[in-house]
């Protein structure tokens, strides 16, 4: 039985993208304006009572304080209740489960989730992803972000014969997805071998491997299950989600197959909505690299360990397929905003559950959708949501 | 100055060592950018390596010759024209990640690559003296040139080590020395300099003080007590500044230059140079002069063997064995004279951070925390307060093991300054089932695969704000032979010695086949943590 005590009822993003003539608090209203203006039966701002919001670190656009106590003013609601929540990669997922926690506790009544990231105010040497200077100051010496996931690349490929074509169909897949999803950084299409002639990044990743650096908002409009009519007749509701945290150091792992924060996460969430793999109907997960969608879709249960590749490669998880995976273009080509992108992701789950997907709208048969980050130091830490229409 | 010679104590030479950076450039590649000519080879530092790194690869080779431990010592003599600070801890830095005991004493010299002499003759005094039973000796540099300078394409780099005590049951020992001096501006980098500059024009420095000076102290050392009827040994090792002067010095004097060879393919090591070129000498018995000079002064030591030193032979191989060849760039970027006009990328800590404090200890000397729970071994401890295995608290402090196999790496081709790509980066599963994750060198960047065998060595990670950071990375064998002798291993478990270390072409197909059948067996420590899995 799932959880179903919180519904979204309104969902929103900007285009996510280089967004160079928009500041952080633009683009913050911009998806609270598309969240609203998403409430089938009109939305008043000042019915928001509380505001998460969702953002990894404003050091990406010189803003060390940044304390999302700044976003209620530039969203012209200044006053209600505000707090962020920081936690790598899933910063927006974890937001967003937050967020349902507020509703379900009766403290909040209706709680606007917000994912904003600025991440091209900076040149893409000053940003985030080039920067190699997190954790031990000698032990991780040199560690940019495709080192901490380049490592499960090699070791897969290793154990399970995964190949290079294998990871370039998660880019090829994905960029196609990306075409057809208006809201996407990344508009064009590109082929097996453009992947793998693209410059090396990180052995074994290429460039076309890696997700962009992206400026992006995207925002949701939480109230109770009981509420939910008040706004509109198609609540999509929360049936249940999952956090889970594992060793911050890749000298750590368990194992180089699997990311193990999210096989936990996964296992919390689908035990809290009663539901499994096999109910799912699509999925946004966190394809930072190609090996990430790869290792996410074996432990999230949608395919056995080892056949990740082989299942991309025959469609198994492309729009059409058994369990369509990114339908948005997922980060590879929609973006990755970091407190944006689960955000974003629930976005896109709560549309496709409404079938307002348009051109990349997948086949809903159960009704259920699954939402997936994982990241922070080493994989640290994985949030899984679970989104139905099913009462 | 004709007056009887001096009475010198002898000691003895129980053990050697060598090392040489991982990069070879030919000179005439260097000339060629600045329209000049040159010739030989030289032994050049990758951007990792430094005098530093040098003199600790060449002491555990000579230690683990010698069969003598670093907690034995009581001393380690360091000489270094440039030490990796002006001021502050070098010599206690090189000491730690020995695992010299820290009561200890010993000094550094430098100044002049005449140091590696000074820090040699410190030690025979304080053996003789009594105030030292085992010594450890050591002659490291890797100066830099200014670029385009005369001495650009004859500076090499490199260390030797020896390791002394009583004379008594010896394989070698050091006889007798004569030394000189003329107060005459040569070699010199001024205070607050980068790079080190020749004053003097080639021919007046070969005519008005080379040549005089070292064929002073080497007629002087001819006639040393007990030196074959005052005609001096047969074999010399002479230091040479340019390649050219060692061989006329050998002429004048009628001696057999050993030392050629040495010279021709590394270029002037500088302080280490009378050394390296005597290691011929010391895989046979006989006696040998080894002849340094620098900033002025010139010592002429005679020396012997009355059977094959241990680590000669190895320093010999070392010597010699092929290495990868650097290109001009690479190696102005090695010595940060080529520099990105980006910002380099800080250390997220800064070492002038409390963390460096807590940390210096456990990195130098390779540490780490054992559960006495489950026996899982935690990396490094100061940042473990619980066990990664069990989640427990009762820790004990552990030397790490020195050689692993991959588990699995990545190699990094996109790195903002002051990195260099391609940066691998390994994690290995040490043989004492530790598990670290740590650099590798960039050598190995072409071909690293999972399941090979490496060796922790101490590299510099970087010189952040002038103070340079020291700590282990991974390299595959033969890579420089001084490995720290682990707590946990013995002779038989060292890792077999990789063919070939010719570079291969970087593949440009992202397939790597998963090929490396026949993975050593992991002894991967077991991880019974908590959770689903
Ligand atoms: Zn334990």
């Amino acid at each position: 039985m799932s959880w179903n005590r919180v519904a979204v009822v309104g969902a929103g993003l900007v285009k996510f993208g280089e967004l160079f003539d928009q500041s952080y608090e633009q683009m913050a209203a911009g998806a609270f304006r598309a969240a609203a203006g998403h409430v089938d039966k009109g939305f008043d701002p000042r019915e928001v009572d509380a505001v998460v919001v969702a953002t990894q670190r404003g050091t990406l656009w010189g803003q060390e304080g940044i304390g999302g106590n700044t976003v209620p003013s530039a969203l012209g609601i200044s006053g209600v209740a505000c707090t962020r929540v920081e936690n790598a990669c899933p910063s927006g997922s974890d937001a967003f489960r937050v967020g349902a926690m507020m509703v379900a506790s009766g403290v909040h009544q209706v709680v606007l989730v917000i994912g904003v990231e600025k991440m091209r105010d900076k040149s893409s040497q000053e940003g985030l992803l080039s920067r190699a200077a997190s954790g031990h100051p000698v032990y991780n010496r040199g560690e940019t972000a495709p080192v901490l996931f380049a490592p499960f690349a090699t070791r897969h490929m290793h154990d399970f014969g995964t190949t290079p074509e294998m990871l370039a169909a998660v880019a090829v897949k994905n960029h196609h997805n990306g075409c057809l999803d208006p809201y996407a950084h990344f508009r064009y299409e590109v082929t097996v071998d453009q992947v793998l002639s693209s410059p090396p990044v990180c052995h074994p990743l290429r460039l076309l491997d890696c997700c962009p650096q992206t400026d992006g908002a995207a925002a949701v409009i939480l109230t109770s299950a009981e509420d939910a009519g008040r706004y509109t007749d198609k609540p999509v509701l929360v049936a249940g989600f999952g956090v889970a945290t594992d060793h911050p150091y890749l000298h750590e792992k368990s194992t180089f197959l699997a990311l193990p924060a999210t096989v936990e996460a996964a296992r919390r969430a689908y035990a809290m909505a009663g539901l499994g793999p096999e109910d799912m109907d699509m999925a946004e997960v966190h394809d930072c690299f190609t090996i990430t969608e790869i290792l996410d879709i074996e432990d999230l249960g949608f395919v056995d360990k080892g056949k990740g590749g082989p299942a991309t490669l025959d469609g198994t998880t492309s729009l059409g397929g058994r369990i369509p995976v990114n339908p948005s273009g997922g980060l590879l080509a929609k973006g990755h905003p970091i407190g944006a992108t689960g955000v974003a992701q629930l976005v896109e789950c709560t549309w496709q559950l409404r079938e307002e997907g348009g051109e990349r709208q997948v086949a809903i048969r159960n009704g259920n959708a699954l939402q997936h980050n994982v990241g922070g130091r080493g994989s640290g830490v994985s949030v899984v949501n679970i989104l139905t229409r099913n009462r | 100055m004709e007056t009887e010679p001096r009475v010198t104590l002898p000691v003895g030479i129980l053990g050697v060592g060598v090392a040489v950076p991982s990069l070879r450039i030919d000179a005439a590649e260097i000339a060629r950018a600045w329209s000049a000519s040159a010739r030989g080879s030289l032994a050049v530092p990758d951007a990792d390596e430094d005098t530093l790194t040098l003199a600790w690869a060449a002491s555990l080779m000579a230690l683990d010759a010698a069969g003598v431990r670093p907690d034995q010592l009581d001393g380690l003599f360091w000489g270094t024209t440039r030490p990796p600070l002006a001021e502050g801890p070098s010599h206690v830095f090189l000491a730690t990640a020995l695992g010299i005991d820290r009561r200890a004493g010993g000094h550094l010299s430098s100044g002049s690559t005449h140091s590696g002499m000074d820090a040699l003759v410190s030690a025979w005094d304080a053996l003789g003296a009594g105030h030292v039973r085992t010594a450890l000796v050591v002659a490291s540099d890797a100066l830099v040139p200014g670029p385009g300078s005369a001495v650009e394409t004859t500076t090499g780099a490199g260390a030797a080590a020896y390791v002394l005590g009583p004379v008594a049951g010896a394989p070698g020992m050091l006889a007798y020395r004569t030394t000189d001096s003329l107060p005459v501006v040569d070699r010199y980098r001024g205070d607050g300099a980068f790079a080190t500059s020749d004053t003097y024009d080639g021919r007046l420095f070969r005519d008005k003080v080379f040549m005089p000076l070292v064929s002073r102290v080497a007629a002087e050392l001819c006639r040393a007590p007990g030196a074959d009827g005052g005609t001096g040994p047969h074999d010399w090792s002479i230091a040479d500044p340019d390649g050219r002067l060692a061989p006329a010095l050998a002429r004048s004097i009628g001696a057999n230059l050993i030392s050629a060879e040495v010279t021709g393919s590394l270029g002037d090591t500088g302080a280490p140079a009378a050394f390296l070129g005597a290691m011929t000498a010391m895989t046979a018995p006989g006696s040998f002069a080894m002849v340094a000079y620098g900033g002025g002064r010139a010592t002429a030591v005679l020396a012997g063997s009355t059977r094959e030193v241990p680590g000669a032979r190895g320093a010999l191989a070392l010597l010699g064995a092929p290495a990868h060849t650097a290109s001009y760039p690479q190696l102005l970027r090695s010595r940060a004279q080529l520099v990105s006009s980006g910002d380099p990328v800080p250390m997220g800590v800064p070492p002038g951070s409390a963390a460096f404090v807590r940390g210096n200890l456990e990195m130098l000397c390779l540490r780490g925390a054992r559960c006495e729970d489950c026996g899982y071994i935690s990396t490094p401890p100061s940042i473990h307060p619980s066990c990664a295995g069990c989640g427990g608290d009762r820790m004990t402090i552990v030397d790490l093991a020195r050689a692993g196999t991959v588990e699995t790496f990545v190699v990094n081709e996109t790195m903002p300054p002051p990195f260099t790509a391609p940066l691998p980066l390994a994690v290995i599963d040490l043989d004492d089932g530790a598990r670290v994750m740590l650099q590798g060198v960039s050598e190995d960047a072409p071909d690293l695969a999972i399941g090979d065998r490496v060796q922790l060595v101490l590299r510099r990670y970087g010189v952040e704000r002038g103070i340079p950071v020291y700590g282990y990375k991974a390299a595959r064998p033969p890579h420089q032979a001084g490995v720290a002798p682990s707590p946990h291993q013995t002779d038989a478990a060292r890792p077999p010695h990789q063919a070939g270390v010719a570079p291969s072409p970087h593949q440009t197909d992202a397939a790597r086949p998963p090929h490396q059948a026949g993975v050593a067996p992991s002894l991967r420590q077991a991880r019974n943590r908590g959770g689903s899995r």
